[in-house]
C-alpha cells in the first residue's frame, strides 16, 4: 500500500485523532493526539491490510518555543510483509507530560521508551520498568531538551564529584607527596 | 535427614558480570540472579559509554557530524559513514555519481567483512577456541591495510563524503583488493573447518538462545540476529541504496533461530560480501567521484587553495552549513550489526534540529534477558557473542 | 586495541599478558572514552590493583575527552587517575601502542625512588 493510502485509512478510522498529514521526499508522517495512541498502534499492528509488525524506532523531539505542544514522540513503523512504512507522531505538552506506553503491541519498544524518558523526561504510562537507561539513575536534568547546555549544567554530577574527592583523598598515600 | 537437606538448601545468588569483564565486548553490565547454574533473572545495564553523540550532532553542521559516526560502531566505521551520508544526501536531495556509489558499496562490504571477522574471532574466543581468533585477525589486518591505502586511517576512516567519496581510488588498491578477494574464500574454508562442524562448538551453540521469527520481529531485531530466525529482512534488498540494486547477492537466512543459525548466517554474509566486492571491482564505472551540487557539497581542496570563489564558498559551508530544505527524514542502512538508521529533523538551517541514531546494538542488548533467562550461565556468554553488540553504538 | 593482542603485533612478546582480574595486574590501559557513569568503576578497578601499579591512557578520548566535549564525558582520565604514559591518536595505531609500552618499561627501569627494589 502507498504510504498516503495508509494515512487515509488511518484518518478514516480515527478522524478526530489525526491532526496533520505531511509528505516529504516520499515519507509520510501523521501527527495524532496522544490520547488514544495505544488504540491507534494496536489498529495499525492488527489490521491485516496494514500489519505494521516491525517498529523501527521510537524517539522524542523537543520543539521549545516553536510549537504549542513542546514535545513530540515519533514512531517509525514498517511492515515487513506488505513493505510499507509510516511515521506516526504524537504531541505531548509540557504540562501534562504523559503518554501511554505501546509495549503491549511491540515488546521491543521497551528500551526506546526508557531512553526517551531518560533524555526528555516524557513519562510512559503503563511501562513496567521505567528507569533511566543510558545515564546514571541519580542524574539530574534531561540532556536532549533544548534548554539543557551541551556541556552540562554548572552543578557537577554528584557521583563524579565523589570520585574526584576520593582520588584527592588517596593521593596522600602516593610515594611522591 | 531434615538437617542435611537444610544444610544443602540452595539460595538464589546475585552476581554482577561486567562492566569491565573481558567477555562482555565492552562496558556492558549484567546483573544475574542464579539458582544453582540456572539464570532466574537477567538485567542488563548499559550507558557506560554514553557520550552524547545526538546532542553533539545537533550542535554541528551536517559535514562536521560525519566523524562522530565513526565512533559509534568503531569496528565497522565505514558502514556507519555510508549510512550517514546516504541519509544526509536523501535529505539534501542530491545523488552521488555512479563511480562513487560503486566505491561506497565496495568499501562498505569490506567493512562488513572486517566487522564479521572480529565478531567471529571474539565470539569463538569467548567460547574457548583461540586459534580462529589469531587466524581471523590476520585477515582483518589486510583489510585495514587496504583502508589505510585509500584514506590514511585504519579504523576511523571518514572516507565517504556527502555527495560522493573523498578521493578516487588507485589502480594499485584495486589490484591488491582483487588479490584479497580471490584468496578470501580459501581462508573462509579454513575457519569453517576449524569451527562449523566442531563438536564442542555445536554443543555450546545449537539450541541455545532460540527466538522465533514472529517474536524476533516484534522485538525489533535486525541484521544477522533477525535473519537467523528465518526472516529475510535486509535493508540492502528492501530499500536499495548505493549500488546494491546493481549487484547480485543472496541473503542467507537461518531456520531455527538459535546461536548456531546466527553463526551460519554471518558466515554466509561474509561470503556474499566477498561476492559483492568482486562484482564492484569488475563493473566499476569511470567518472567523477563527487556530485555536481555546489550548494550542498564541499568544493575540491585543490581549487580552494587556488581560487578565491571556492575559498569563500568553502568558508560559508563550513561555518554556516548548507541551506537545507525543511522537513524530516528517516533513512536506514544495513550495517554488520543490523539496521542503523538516521532520523533528521531539519528546520532550514545548516545544523540538524534533531539528529537521532537508531542503533541496532541497543535493541539487541535489550533482548538479552529474553534469550538468557532459563538457560545456564555459560550460555550467557554465547548469547552476548551471538547478538554481536558493540557498546559504543549501543550507548551513543 | 584488539589488533595489538592478535597475530600481527603480538603483545606477548613485549611481556604484556592480559589478565582477567585487576588483582593480578601490574598496569592498566584506560582505552576509550571515560564517561562520568564509568569513572567510579575505573577508579575502583585502579584501587583494586596491588602496588606497584601503573596506568596507560590510550587514545585522545581517554587523554583529554577528544571530540566528545559533552555533559556525560570526563575531560581526561587524569583528573582522577595518576597516568604514567599517554598514547595519542583516535584510535592509536598498534605501533604507537607498542611505543607507549616501551616508554613505560623504560620509565620503570629508570625509577629510583617511587617503587624501586630498595623500597
Amino acid at each position: 500500500m502507498e504510504p498516503l493510502q495508509v494515512a487515509d485509512k488511518l484518518k478514516e478510522r480515527f478522524s478526530e485523532e489525526v491532526l496533520d498529514v505531511r509528505e516529504f521526499r516520499g515519507q509520510v508522517s501523521v501527527t495524532v493526539k496522544k490520547g488514544r495512541i495505544l488504540e491507534i498502534c494496536r489498529f495499525l499492528h492488527d489490521d491485516p491490510d496494514l500489519y505494521f509488525d516491525y517498529l523501527i524506532d521510537l524517539c522524542g523531539a523537543d520543539y521549545l518555543g516553536k510549537k504549542e505542544n513542546r514535545f513530540e514522540v515519533v514512531y517509525h513503523l514498517y511492515s515487513i510483509r506488505h513493505r510499507h512504512a509510516l511515521r506516526l507522531k504524537a504531541e505531548v505538552s509540557e504540562r501534562d507530560i504523559r503518554i501511554d506506553s505501546v509495549m503491549p503491541v511491540w515488546v521491543g519498544v521497551n528500551w526506546h521508551e526508557r531512553e526517551c524518558y531518560d533524555m526528555f523526561g516524557i513519562v510512559f504510562a503503563g511501562h513496567p520498568d521505567l528507569r533511566r537507561v543510558l545515564l546514571p539513575e541519580d542524574w539530574e536534568g534531561y540532556p536532549l531538551r533544548k534548554d539543557y547546555p551541551m556541556k552540562g549544567p554548572d552543578k557537577e554530577y554528584s557521583g563524579f564529584v565523589d570520585v574526584l574527592e576520593r582520588s584527592k583523598k588517596y593521593r596522600q598515600y602516593d610515594w611522591y607527596q | 535427614m531434615e538437617d542435611i537437606e537444610k544444610s544443602f538448601e540452595t539460595k538464589e545468588l546475585t552476581i554482577s558480570l561486567g562492566p569491565q569483564h573481558p567477555a562482555t565486548h565492552g562496558v556492558l553490565r549484567l546483573v544475574l540472579q542464579l539458582s544453582g547454574e540456572t539464570i532466574v533473572k537477567c538485567t542488563p545495564y548499559v550507558g557506560y559509554l554514553h557520550r552524547g553523540v545526538e546532542k553533539l550532532g545537533e550542535n554541528r553542521t551536517y559535514f562536521a557530524a560525519l566523524p562522530l559516526t565513526d565512533r559509534l560502531d568503531y569496528i565497522s566505521s565505514m558502514n556507519n559513514n555510508v549510512g550517514y551520508v546516504n541519509a544526509v544526501e536523501r535529505l539534501f536531495g542530491i545523488e552521488a555519481p555512479d563511480r562513487a556509489k560503486y566505491i561506497r558499496t565496495m568499501v562498505a562490504e569490506m567493512g562488513r567483512i572486517s566487522s564479521h571477522i572480529v565478531w567471529l574471532g571474539t565470539h569463538v574466543l569467548d567460547i574457548g577456541a583461540t586459534t580462529p581468533f589469531l587466524l581471523s585477525m590476520a585477515q582483518r589486518e589486510r583489510i585495514l591495510d587496504l583502508f589505510e591505502m585509500i584514506c590514511g586511517a585504519r579504523l576511523t576512516v571518514s572516507y565517504p563524503r556527502v555527495g560522493g567519496v573523498r578521493n578516487d581510488i588507485s589502480q594499485e588498491f584495486l589490484d591488491q583488493l582483487y588479490e584479497f578477494v580471490l584468496e578470501f574464500p580459501a581462508h573462509m574454508d579454513t575457519f569453517e573447518t576449524l569451527v562449523t562442524e566442531n563438536r564442542i562448538w555445536k554443543e555450546r551453540t545449537v539450541d541455545i538462545g532460540i527466538i522465533s521469527a514472529e517474536e524476533a520481529v516484534n522485538w525489533g531485531l535486525t541484521g544477522g540476529t533477525l535473519r537467523g530466525s528465518g526472516v529475510d529482512y535486509d535493508v540492502r534488498k528492501y530499500f536499495p541504496y548505493d549500488a546494491y540494486d546493481k549487484v547480485e547477492f543472496d541473503v542467507p537466512v537461518g531456520k531455527k533461530g538459535d546461536c548456531y543459525d546466527r553463526y551460519l548466517v554471518r558466515i554466509g554474509e561474509m561470503r556474499q560480501a566477498n561476492r559483492i566486492i568482486k562484482q564492484c571491482i569488475e563493473n566499476l564505472p569511470a567518472g567523477p567521484v563527487m556530485a555536481d551540487a555546489p550548494k550542498f557539497t564541499l568544493p575540491p581542496k585543490d581549487m580552494v587553495l587556488k581560487d578565491m570563489e571556492h575559498l569563500i564558498h568553502q568558508f560559508i559551508l563550513i561555518t554556516k552549513g548548507p541551506s537545507v530544505p525543511e522537513g524530516e527524514i528517516y533513512v536506514g542502512s544495513e550495517v554488520p550489526k543490523g539496521e542503523l538508521g538516521f532520523y533528521f529533523i531539519s528546520d532550514g538551517t545548516g545544523k540538524p534540529y534533531r539528529m537521532r541514531v537508531r542503533s541496532p546494538s541497543f535493541i539487541h542488548a535489550s533482548v538479552l534477558p529474553r534469550l538468557s533467562e532459563g538457560g545456564l550461565i555459560a550460555d550467557v556468554i554465547a548469547n552476548i557473542g551471538t547478538i554481536d553488540i558493540v557498546l559504543g553504538e549501543c550507548d551513543r | 586495541m584488539m589488533a595489538v593482542y592478535a597475530s600481527h603485533n603480538d603483545l606477548d612478546r613485549m611481556g604484556i599478558i592480559p589478565r582477567g582480574s585487576p588483582r593480578q595486574s601490574d598496569f592498566m590501559f584506560v582505552a576509550g572514552t571515560v564517561t562520568k557513569k564509568m569513572s567510579e568503576i575505573v577508579r575502583r578497578v585502579y584501587d583494586q590493583m596491588p602496588e606497584p601499579r601503573y596506568v596507560i591512557s590510550v587514545g585522545s578520548c581517554a587523554n583529554s575527552g577528544g571530540i566528545f566535549n559533552t555533559y556525560s564525558t570526563v575531560q581526561g582520565c587524569d583528573s582522577f587517575l595518576p597516568v604514567d604514559v599517554y598514547i595519542p591518536g583516535c584510535p592509536p595505531r598498534p605501533e604507537a601502542f607498542i611505543d607507549g609500552i616501551i616508554r613505560l618499561q623504560e620509565k620503570i627501569r629508570n625509577e629510583q625512588f617511587r617503587w624501586s627494589r630498595w623500597r
